[in-house]
């Protein structure tokens, strides 16, 4: 892959909750935290994937036809994949009738991305504009850098969500491009971080000080996924929300409710979720406990929607 | 507010039922006056029907008046229709869609003192033996409407008729009988008579007020002031808001009775009434609130006229689309944005009762005003679908380029659904007919030959497998269209002509600009604006179905036109390869695309085009439309399996601007974009375009912040129309059940969009359990 192309899995128009007005949301390919309820599966590993929806498919056999090497079989009337078999990948999903076989993820310029952004130009001019998020946006940084300027030079308002966990020099060349940031902490325990997602968090705790004390720090929206059991303790909101308000006590901190949707996606990656039960979605009530904790811990602007 | 509970609970317990009460008093009068002209024969049936028909009042009713007794009833009309009323009386109480109740006793008069008179003399007779077989002929392409019922479609002068009143027309009318030509004495005694009985109708009121207002002692002192105000107008017009509003009820009763067709419209009556309005609150004789109740009123007054259609026509106007349509907002005659007090009662009275009609639409420009916008958001977001929008922009420079005059065509209005009118002055015809560009295509593809029968309905030009090219194609398909247009026209100028024998109607002539000073009614050509308008339908499945030939076939060759040809003759029945190839990977007409759009554009282009190359009966312009009420149902039946994937016989898109349903992948942005690449001079007779939304997208402001900003785009990106269902319970269920064609259906949880049909079924469920939403 070279620093100009971009490997991206979606690209969502008319997105609503990213940002403010009507924003499209590129989604980069690949992150270095492997979060135990990761939304975004399919934006995972770097590479492209092949995805396959069995509910879509007709059982009409082209795959298993098209392919060489027994990369697509079909046993008990059931589609498997050898994702790891050296098939000509592309063939064999373009001859898929229904899309049920497909890559979660295309390669694009950073013209061709902007041509796509800009196809909902006329609904920015209300308020609105792109939202990078992923995957980790940072994980292809020049690139990233490249499409923030173009979108600037276009005169199209640009966020970002992040993890942070990137080295900070990254963030110092972004930051000027950037017209609203959107930063996760998860965890704050670091024990608990590397256990719930495959990394340290001082790295990302030193961004968030860093960005907190830049001249953005007011652009700047730190979020907690409630996740039941990981995230979703009194004890972590308590400390994020104290670590935060030490920093600066009008950080914009919002609580985001479990999102139940993720499981359904690693279905189609044959990859397992972190609850076999799903949880269901936290009680107006429970959400004002941890919001009365947050506030309790300093935090002066909760984003409450 | 008490009163509006009770009467709207009491409106909508009553049974519907047919009526046959006008049926017999019309064929008594046309017996009583034999020899007279059509246009006085129509204006006695009017004159005695408004002394004779029984009456009815509620005794919580601030505005009274309704055109039969019981509310809702389907009255038989047989200067327009007796023939499919015969074939029908036995099944309409339990046929498919809008069944009506009928009195055993009913049938058995109808059928022996009505219908031996009116055979071979009703519109509908009389059409059949002047043109019966033209219009069979190309019925499977073009269905030609009115055919057995008045036009209507119509914006009657209603600030004139709050002005002048049935006493000030009268006196117009007399003064012009003493100074007329020999032609034009029938049409001016025919106005004098009717008004005679306009008067004595609205006394009818005051009397039966005054007389039950006994037996009610609680309402007395509300039923003796309505009483007076019927009493009043049949004197002198309208003097406050509430003689206002009444006055307009009673107009559009006699309209309804007169004609009994669909779609009078009131039009613009945040402007027509704010005079009233204004002079009452300044002189404080009324409060926001009484206004509000009395706006109710009349807003359920709406809602207890239906129209009574045979069993064919009901399945394309599916569940009583009577079209009280009422514009609010928009830009006045300066161009400067017109709003007030009215246009937000209006909305709440929405708001209040969220019943069908009328049918609220608001007209939006570059500079509405952000809290009228905000406000009618918040109404949509109630569910009922309404108001729908319209813009000014799209609109306004195309009316002007009809020959319509910038005045005009800024105060334009709303009849109907969507068809577009200036108030007032216009017999717009506006739905004169559809045209199924979809069989078009059919027969282009299988040398004129229907799919379905095999019947030879247009001519042999070739078959798929014979076109070399895809411009080939593209030139047959023109013939095709061609051949079809030029057999439609003579059509509908034998389907004008039989209106102006048949159904010549005084009352509305007398509210539409022009016709008293010509002496000429209004189905004559009286109006100072004669258009006719067609409507194309579907663009979407077409686009889709010419972009999937021109890649699978022409440019990719990736399947055979001899292969597809037979995949289309049986049904894709073992072709669902094919088929799955032809839905899934060719891109489809609403996702932004660019070349597939400008194919459904540039036919209707050429639809509209040829089109302008005719002129109608009354002198008019035709010019055309793109939107069905319920017909894209059965225009799909008459259609083979088509290109675009779709099986035989199944619904076209909806709407009529719309993408066909579950193709638009790309969100509501795409499809704005798509849709803004057809011209507006397409949809100069009216566009529809429908879009869904989940009720939490307008759970917060900044939801419905969003969303006004989306309609802000809409207004910039010159789209005509655009209306919201918000998905409900039933939806979801539905799209559970058949996921193909709900595969464009997005939901929303705690930061994530998702396709509905793409999650498993127990997070389906839940989603399901999650959007219950207030049934209306």
């Amino acid at each position: 892959m070279t620093t100009s192309n971009l490997q991206v899995f979606d690209i969502k128009r008319f997105s609503t909750h990213d940002g403010h007005g009507i924003r499209t949301t590129v989604f980069f390919k690949g992150c270095p935290l492997r979060c135990k309820w990761c939304q975004n599966p399919e934006g995972l590993l770097p590479k492209r994937q092949v995805l396959y929806m069995e509910n879509k498919c007709i059982h009409c056999l082209s795959c298993v036809h098209t392919c060489q090497k027994h990369g697509v079989r079909f046993l008990k009337d059931k589609i498997l994949l050898d994702r790891n078999a050296l098939e000509d990948w592309d063939k064999i999903i373009d001859a898929c009738p229904t899309r049920a076989l497909q890559f979660d993820s295309s390669s694009y310029s950073v013209s061709e991305l902007i041509q796509e952004i800009k196809k909902d130009e006329s609904f920015f001019r209300y308020g609105g504009g792109v939202t990078i998020s992923g995957g980790e946006p940072f994980l292809q940084p020049e690139g990233l850098l490249s499409l923030l300027s173009a979108c600037k030079e276009e005169g199209i308002h640009t966020a970002i969500e992040t993890s942070l966990y990137v080295d900070q020099e990254w963030i110092q060349k972004a930051l000027p491009t950037l017209d609203q940031i959107y930063a996760d902490c998860k965890v704050f325990d670091s024990t608990k971080h590397k256990e719930w997602t495959g990394v340290d968090n001082s790295k990302i705790l030193e961004n968030i000080r860093y960005l907190l004390t830049s001249d953005k720090k007011d652009q700047v929206i730190i979020r907690t996924p409630l996740i039941p059991t990981m995230t979703a303790t009194q004890e972590n909101i308590g400390q994020i929300a104290a670590f935060l308000s030490s920093i600066y006590p009008q950080t914009h901190y919002e609580i985001l409710n479990y999102n139940p949707l993720a499981k359904s996606k690693y279905a189609y990656l044959d990859m397992d979720y972190c609850f076999e039960e799903n949880p269901k979605l936290y009680s107006p009530e429970v959400m004002e406990s941890f919001y009365r904790v947050a506030k309790e811990n300093g935090i002066q602007n909760l984003i409450i929607e | 507010m008490e009163r509006i509970q009770i009467l709207k609970e009491k409106m909508l317990s009553q049974p519907r039922y047919v009526s046959i009460e006008q049926a017999l008093i019309i064929t008594r009068t046309y017996k009583e006056h034999e020899n007279e002209s059509a246009q006085m024969k129509r204006a006695y049936a009017l004159y005695n029907a408004l002394h004779e028909l029984e009456i009815g009042i509620e005794p919580e009713e601030l505005i009274v008046g309704n055109r039969t007794k019981g509310v809702r009833y389907g009255v038989v009309f047989p200067e327009s229709g007796i023939s499919w009323v015969d074939r029908e009386l036995e099944t309409i109480s339990n046929r498919p869609q809008d069944k009506f109740l009928v009195r055993d006793e009913d049938i058995i008069t109808f059928r022996k003192e009505i219908l031996p008179y009116w055979k071979g003399k009703s519109l509908e007779d009389v059409l059949r033996s002047r043109a019966g077989h033209e219009i069979d002929a190309i019925s499977k392409v073009v269905k030609i409407n009115q055919k057995d019922h008045a036009q209507g479609h119509i914006c009657p002068n209603v600030k004139e008729w709050l002005e002048k009143g049935p006493s000030g027309l009268q006196k117009e009318a007399q003064e012009h009988l003493n100074d007329c030509s020999d032609n034009q004495r029938d049409f001016y005694r025919s106005i004098v008579l009717v008004m005679d009985g306009v008067k004595d109708f609205m006394m009818r009121y005051h009397d039966l007020l005054i007389q039950e207002s006994h037996v009610y002692p609680a309402h007395a002192s509300d039923m003796k002031k309505v009483a007076a105000i019927c009493k009043n107008l049949s004197q002198r017009p309208a003097q406050t808001f509430h003689e206002a509003v009444q006055s307009l009820w009673f107009l559009f009763v006699i309209l309804h009775m007169e004609s009994n067709a669909s779609s009078f419209s009131p039009g613009r009556l945040d402007k027509t009434l704010y005079p009233y309005y204004k002079k009452d609150i300044d002189e404080l004789r009324i409060n926001d609130q009484e206004a509000l109740e009395i706006i109710e009123c009349l807003w359920l007054k709406f809602n207890q006229i239906v129209y009574l259609r045979n069993q064919n026509s009901a399945k394309y106007f599916a569940g009583f689309p009577i079209g009280f349509n009422i514009a609010v907002g928009g830009v006045d005659e300066e161009g400067n944005d017109f709003c007030n007090e009215l246009s937000h009662l209006f909305l709440d009275a929405q708001e209040d009762l969220g019943l069908p009609q009328p049918n609220l639409s608001v007209r939006l420009h570059e500079h509405t005003n952000e809290a009228l916008l905000r406000h009618a958001v918040r109404v949509v977001s109630k569910g009922s679908g309404m108001p729908q929008f319209f813009n000014d922009k799209a609109i306004i420079h195309e009316m002007e380029k009809l020959g319509i005059s910038s005045k005009d065509a800024k105060d334009y209005a709303i009849v109907g659904c969507v068809e577009l009118t200036t108030q007032g002055n216009n017999l717009g015809w506006s739905d004169a007919a559809m045209f199924n560009m979809n069989k078009v295509l059919e027969l282009t593809l299988n040398h004129g030959r229907c799919l379905i029968t095999n019947d030879q309905l247009g001519p042999d030009l070739g078959s798929l497998s014979t076109y070399e090219t895809f411009e080939d194609l593209e030139v047959a398909f023109q013939k095709m269209m061609l051949y079809f247009i030029e057999k439609m026209i003579p059509c509908c100028e034998e389907v004008e002509k039989a209106h102006i024998d048949i159904l010549p109607t005084a009352f509305l002539s007398s509210v539409i600009d022009d016709c008293m000073e010509k002496g000429i009614d209004v189905t004559r050509g009286g109006a100072h604006y004669n258009l006719s308008g067609i409507q194309m339908i579907q663009v979407a499945n077409l686009a889709d179905s010419l972009a999937a030939i021109k890649m699978m076939v022409y440019d990719q060759k990736r399947i055979g036109a001899k292969d597809l040809e037979t995949a289309l003759e049986h049904d894709f029945q073992g072709y669902e390869v094919m088929r799955q190839l032809l839905l899934n990977r060719v891109p489809k007409y609403g996702n932004d695309v660019e070349w597939v759009d400008q194919l459904g554009a540039k036919w209707a282009q050429f639809f509209r085009d040829t089109l302008r190359n005719y002129t109608n009966y009354r002198g008019g312009l035709y010019h055309s439309g793109m939107y069905t009420v319920s017909a894209h149902v059965p225009m799909g039946q008459n259609v083979g399996a088509s290109a675009d994937g779709r099986l035989s016989q199944t619904p076209l898109a909806d709407g009529g601007l719309s993408a066909v349903y579950g193709r638009d992948l790309k969100g509501p942005t795409a499809v704005l974009k798509s849709v803004s690449r057809l011209n507006d001079d397409c949809t100069t007779n009216g566009g529809l375009l429908n879009m869904k939304f989940l009720p939490e997208f307008f759970k917060t402001e900044t939801g419905i912040q969003k969303f006004c900003n989306f309609l802000r785009t809409f207004v910039d990106l010159e789209i005509p129309h655009i209306q919201f269902n918000v998905v409900r319970r039933e939806d979801l269920l539905a799209a559970q059940k058949h996921p193909e064609q709900y595969s464009s259906l997005t939901v929303r949880v705690a930061g994530y969009t998702a396709y509905f049909t793409e999650l498993a079924g127990d997070l389906q469920n839940e989603i399901i359990a999650r959007t219950s939403y207030d049934n209306i």
